[in-house]
């Protein structure tokens, strides 16, 4: 298989749904059958950014091997993505720009601009846990399931559960999906990705809330899948802006090939 | 003349058991000749069969230079008037269209690379043995276009059963989009060969035409002949008649070039021993007929010494060669038609072989040609008589006395 | 023994008859010699020719890689295994591979490729790597930054000798792999499709850029006698003696390759039979007539007071004694025939070459089953179906079979 694709726009995507979430605007919904809908168009919601700009760190645990990379990320909307690796040694400079559908890497080393073809951006990212799952979705989240609020066997005080079943008919493979989102302030605690038969086939943590600017988020997303052992996923987001005015040179083949 | 003929014969009969034991060696070598013929015609078949018959078809049709770069724009052009014409086309038994590309295909537990492949399951089932190696499931017997057919090793793989989930993820015709859509697995098959067990996977041609952006476009019409052999003839006017509007029409030897050489080998290699076995056949004439004249030597000693001249005797011999030749080549000619007969129903089964699985099993299948009873009796009826000449002069010029002398 | 002595006496007394019977059973046992040898041999040439083109005879893996390949599932190289492998009996040569996925890039254009890292001396030793590039040349010996890429590949990136050629894949460490080669040379491996994909790089090279030092995924090696195939697997397995390597011949690794030559097997076995079944009958048909119009002289022989039993074992003896002799002669004969075929062989044709894979001669093989096999039938055949009228003769009465007829 080959293994390269970059992060898209679907991480700052995640990453805006934590941003917002923290914001102190939100407001309960009173009935139950409203509620769970109402937790997931919140976070649904928070999808959209006009801009962000981040700096964050990824540390990839397999069996084999673990690394932590360090980049400098750059949206616009769920349309534009600039990536820039800058630790660890070898891999640094490398830079992805993703525009629409289509893709480029390069490759300080080597000097070249590399053109991914749409069929390989259907890959593991970076050798981590995120799935093409996660990287090229036409649906929102909200569009793509029914909601309920659930209660598992021994719920937690202080916890609401969310039940998301995909519709019929949509690209997805999970059989559910349970989030778990903190009463009070509906800050994601968990993702738990089933499949058919109802086994857990992966998990999603959210932990580290912290403030960046004016949003408090969880700043560490930690992603398990759970039928391979010894394979973990960390993001973790160090600095982060958003809404902000980008230099429009950014989403550019020349930035890519600036070395910094 | 016609006395002699008649001598010949009744000489022939006079002595039922040597005329039986010679004859029936002829005949038995005569029916070994058709057989060993019609198992070879039939061996031709199968070792075709064998390298196409699982997937590829006898023929493929395909847009140019898509079997090179593999692009999804690039289908088969009039793809309708095609389909018109391979109809009415008396050699092709069937044909079924397909649309291939590369995709990957995702579960909960996995994600893989798979040659994603639109199928019309009704015409399909001619062409491929998928269908008839389906282990769980079934091979699109429901009206679903949410079905997937893959095979065993991938479901391995994808860590998935019957009835489950998966996403198919390609990219679409000119724009590049990915394309995604859910299925559920109605079908796994096994033919336990690694790469063909977890290589594809099936859909509905019209869900694939769909994902892939191309309308009712196909990428390739698989195409079986009635009589295979077709497929080794590069100059059937089949080749250029469907290689016309940028589109190429080509056989299995053409895709799966490294056959060529190995069927090559073989075939060249059956030759030998075939022309060995007819050497042996003959040898066999030559023997039984000098064995069977030689004793009676004393015999033709006897008709010289009442005034049968030496032309007479010889002509009397050879006669009763061609008399003894007629007869052993009725007889063959009888038995190859039972030999071939009796295993053409019950096949020559490769046991104990796990090609395609448990249910695919290849049968040799003789095949009866029209040349085995005609070109080999005459060329042992021929032979036969050729060779009865030697003992004939033999007899002719030899003095009487010492023809009366001798007994083998 | 006085019989065997009578035996002797009248195989030489009646040479006509002699020869006649006797040929027939030379002629069928040498032919069948012949076929045998030639069958054999052609069926190995033809799995000889296909394993050697690149898979080799036998391969060794980490135990589980043949089931699932993985990057990480690799070997240890060392001089131990090395020594192992040059002083096995049997191995004639053997070469180290290492394999893994990536993204290739020839100014705009990108293809996914197997990258397969090759020690180019040793690869052409055992798989004539050098007949299968079309242009350009073989690795330099030290490593330059040099790639070789299947003709499939060349004509999807429209790349050509002296193009520079991006790679990027995933190291065995995570780290993202990229380098940079100039493509010296074009490959045709004969098998189109994997022409498709083939990125050869220096094995050096190879597992510098994937960060596998000292780590190789297959170790393809060719035996001497390809009969032996299996004799020297299990030899090997048993030297190497490491639970955590397997040592597997092509009838594992190629499975559907043997299983397909299995079936084809199973149609000459079928000529074989039809052969074997010929040979009989002539064997049967010039015995049983010469036997039957000797029953005068066996009339003499009892008439003369030789007990029936005695004359049974006469004529058996006899027409043993001559299939011994024929078998004898035969062999020397076939052995000659088959020799000769399986040095020259016979051409058809100009000979196809097809990724370095040559089909021209196609050649018999000396063994033991071509001469056994024949002998047996002979000899049953023979002592069978003396058997027959020998008890006949023996029981009718001398007056009977001394009467003309």
């Amino acid at each position: 298989m080959r293994k390269f694709g970059f992060p898209s726009q679907r991480l700052f995507a995640g990453f805006l749904f934590f941003a917002l979430l923290a914001s102190p605007s939100l407001s309960k919904a009173n009935a139950e059958e409203n509620r769970a809908e109402l937790i997931v168009k919140k976070v649904d919601e928070l999808y959209r950014a006009t801009t962000s700009e981040a700096l964050v760190e990824m540390q990839i645990i397999t069996p084999h091997w673990q690394r932590t990379l360090k980049m400098n990320a750059w949206s616009e909307g769920m349309e534009k993505t600039f990536i820039r690796i800058l630790e660890p040694k070898k891999e640094q400079g490398m830079a992805t720009l993703r525009i629409g559908t289509e893709m480029w890497n390069f490759l300080p080393k080597t000097n070249k601009v590399m053109k991914i073809p749409p069929s390989m951006m259907m890959s593991s990212w970076m050798g981590s846990d995120f799935t093409n799952d996660d990287l090229v979705k036409e649906f929102t989240f909200l569009e793509s399931y029914h909601f309920e609020m659930t209660k598992p066997e021994n719920p937690e005080d202080d916890v609401l559960y969310v039940k998301c079943i995909p519709k019929e008919g949509l690209p997805i493979v999970w059989g559910h999906i349970i989030v778990g989102v903190r009463e009070e302030t509906y800050m994601p605690l968990w993702q738990k990705y089933y499949d058919e038969k109802g086994k857990l086939v992966r998990e999603m943590i959210f932990k580290d809330v912290k403030a960046f600017g004016m949003r408090e988020i969880p700043s560490v997303m930690e992603l398990i899948p759970t039928t391979k052992e010894g394979h973990k996923t960390v993001l973790r987001y160090n600095e982060a802006r958003f809404d902000v005015q980008l230099d429009q040179e950014t989403f550019t083949l020349r930035n890519l090939r600036k070395r910094m | 003349m016609w006395f002699t003929i008649k001598l010949a014969w009744r000489n022939l009969f006079r002595n039922k058991r040597r005329t039986f034991i010679a004859g029936t060696a002829i005949a038995l070598g005569l029916a070994s000749m058709m057989f060993t013929d019609a198992v070879m015609i039939g061996m031709k078949d199968v070792m075709i069969r064998s390298a196409t018959g699982s997937f590829l078809g006898d023929a493929q049709i395909h847009r140019n230079e898509f079997r090179l770069t593999q692009e999804v724009e690039k289908t088969i052009n009039n793809p309708d008037r095609i389909t018109a014409n391979l109809q009415k086309e008396e050699i092709v038994d069937r044909f079924t269209p397909r649309t291939l590309s590369f995709g990957m295909i995702t579960s909960p537990a996995n994600v893989s690379s798979v040659l994603f492949i639109g199928i019309d399951p009704e015409t399909e089932k001619y062409l491929s043995q998928i269908d008839d190696v389906i282990r769980e499931g079934n091979f699109f017997d429901e009206d679903n276009e949410r079905d997937i057919v893959i095979g065993s090793k991938l479901a391995d793989i994808l860590e998935i059963g019957l009835g489950e989930r998966v996403v198919i993820t390609v990219s679409q015709a000119k724009s590049g989009d990915l394309s995604q859509e859910m299925f559920r697995v109605s079908g796994i098959y096994h033919f336990n060969i690694k790469e063909m067990d977890s290589g594809f996977a099936l859909v509905k041609l019209a869900k694939a035409q769909e994902m892939l952006g191309i309308g009712s476009n196909v990428h390739e019409i698989a195409i079986k002949f009635r009589d295979m052999k077709v497929s080794l003839q590069e100059d059937n006017p089949f080749w250029t008649k469907y290689s016309t509007d940028d589109n190429e029409a080509v056989s299995w030897l053409t895709i799966l070039p490294q056959m060529g050489p190995i069927l090559g080998m073989f075939w060249i290699s059956l030759l030998f021993m075939a022309i060995i076995l007819f050497g042996i056949v003959a040898f066999g004439i030559i023997n039984t007929l000098f064995m069977s004249l030689y004793e009676r030597l004393f015999e033709f000693g006897v008709l010289r010494a009442v005034g049968t001249r030496s032309s007479g005797v010889r002509r009397l011999i050879i006669y009763e060669a061609g008399a003894l030749a007629v007869l052993s080549c009725l007889m063959g000619i009888i038995l190859g038609f039972i030999f071939i007969f009796i295993v053409t129903k019950t096949g020559i089964d490769y046991r104990g072989i796990e090609i395609t699985g448990t249910t695919i099993r290849d049968i040799l299948y003789p095949v009866f040609h029209i040349q085995q009873f005609i070109i080999y009796p005459v060329a042992v009826f021929v032979f036969t008589m050729l060779i009865g000449h030697y003992p004939a002069i033999v007899a002719g010029r030899m003095s009487i006395s010492n023809a009366l002398r001798k007994s083998l | 023994m006085l019989i065997i002595k009578m035996a002797f006496r009248n195989i030489f007394r009646q040479r006509r008859r002699t020869i006649l019977t006797g040929l027939s059973m030379l002629v069928g046992f040498t032919l069948a010699v012949i076929f045998i040898g030639w069958g054999d041999g052609t069926y190995n040439n033809i799995i000889d020719e296909f394993t050697r083109n690149r898979l080799g005879h036998i391969q060794i893996h980490e135990k589980t890689y043949l089931d699932r390949p993985s990057l990480y599932k690799t070997i240890q190289e060392s001089d131990d295994l090395a020594n192992i492998l040059d002083s096995t009996k049997g191995i004639e040569s053997w070469t180290p591979r290492l394999f893994s996925a990536g993204l290739v890039s020839v100014g705009e254009k990108t293809a996914g490729v197997q990258i397969l890292g090759i020690d180019p001396i040793r690869e052409d030793q055992t798989t004539q790597f050098d007949k299968k590039i079309l242009q350009g040349r073989n690795f330099s010996r030290i490593p330059s930054k040099e790639a070789i890429i299947g003709k499939g590949l060349a004509q999807i990136l429209k790349a050509e000798l002296d193009d520079e050629i991006v790679i990027i894949s995933q190291a065995a460490d995570g780290s993202i792999a990229n380098d940079l080669y100039t493509i010296i040379g074009i490959s045709s491996s004969g098998d189109d499709i994997s022409d498709r994909s083939s990125f050869y790089l220096h094995l050096r090279e190879a597992q510098e850029l994937l960060v596998l030092d000292g780590r190789i995924h297959e170790i393809a090696l060719l035996v001497k006698k390809l009969n032996h195939v299996l004799k020297t697997n299990n030899l090997l397995a048993s030297e190497i003696n490491n639970p955590d390597l397997s040592v597997s011949p092509w009838q594992v690794f190629a499975k559907a390759f043997y299983d397909a030559m299995q079936a084809d097997k199973a149609g000459s076995y079928v000529m074989l039979i039809i052969i074997v079944f010929i040979v009989a009958v002539g064997v049967l048909n010039t015995v049983l007539m010469s036997v039957l119009e000797r029953q005068r002289e066996y009339g003499v022989m009892k008439a003369i007071g030789t007990k029936p039993k005695q004359i049974i074992k006469l004529v058996v003896i006899e027409v043993t004694i001559l299939a011994i002799i024929c078998i004898i002669l035969g062999s020397g004969l076939g052995y000659g025939a088959n020799t000769f075929l399986s040095k020259h062989g016979i051409k058809f044709g100009e000979g196809i070459t097809y990724g370095g894979m040559k089909f021209e001669t196609m050649k018999a093989e000396i063994n033991l089953r071509s001469f056994l096999i024949p002998a047996v039938t002979v000899i049953l055949c023979a002592a069978l179906v003396s058997l027959l009228p020998a008890i006949k003769a023996a029981r009718t009465e001398p007056a009977k079979t001394m009467r003309f007829h």
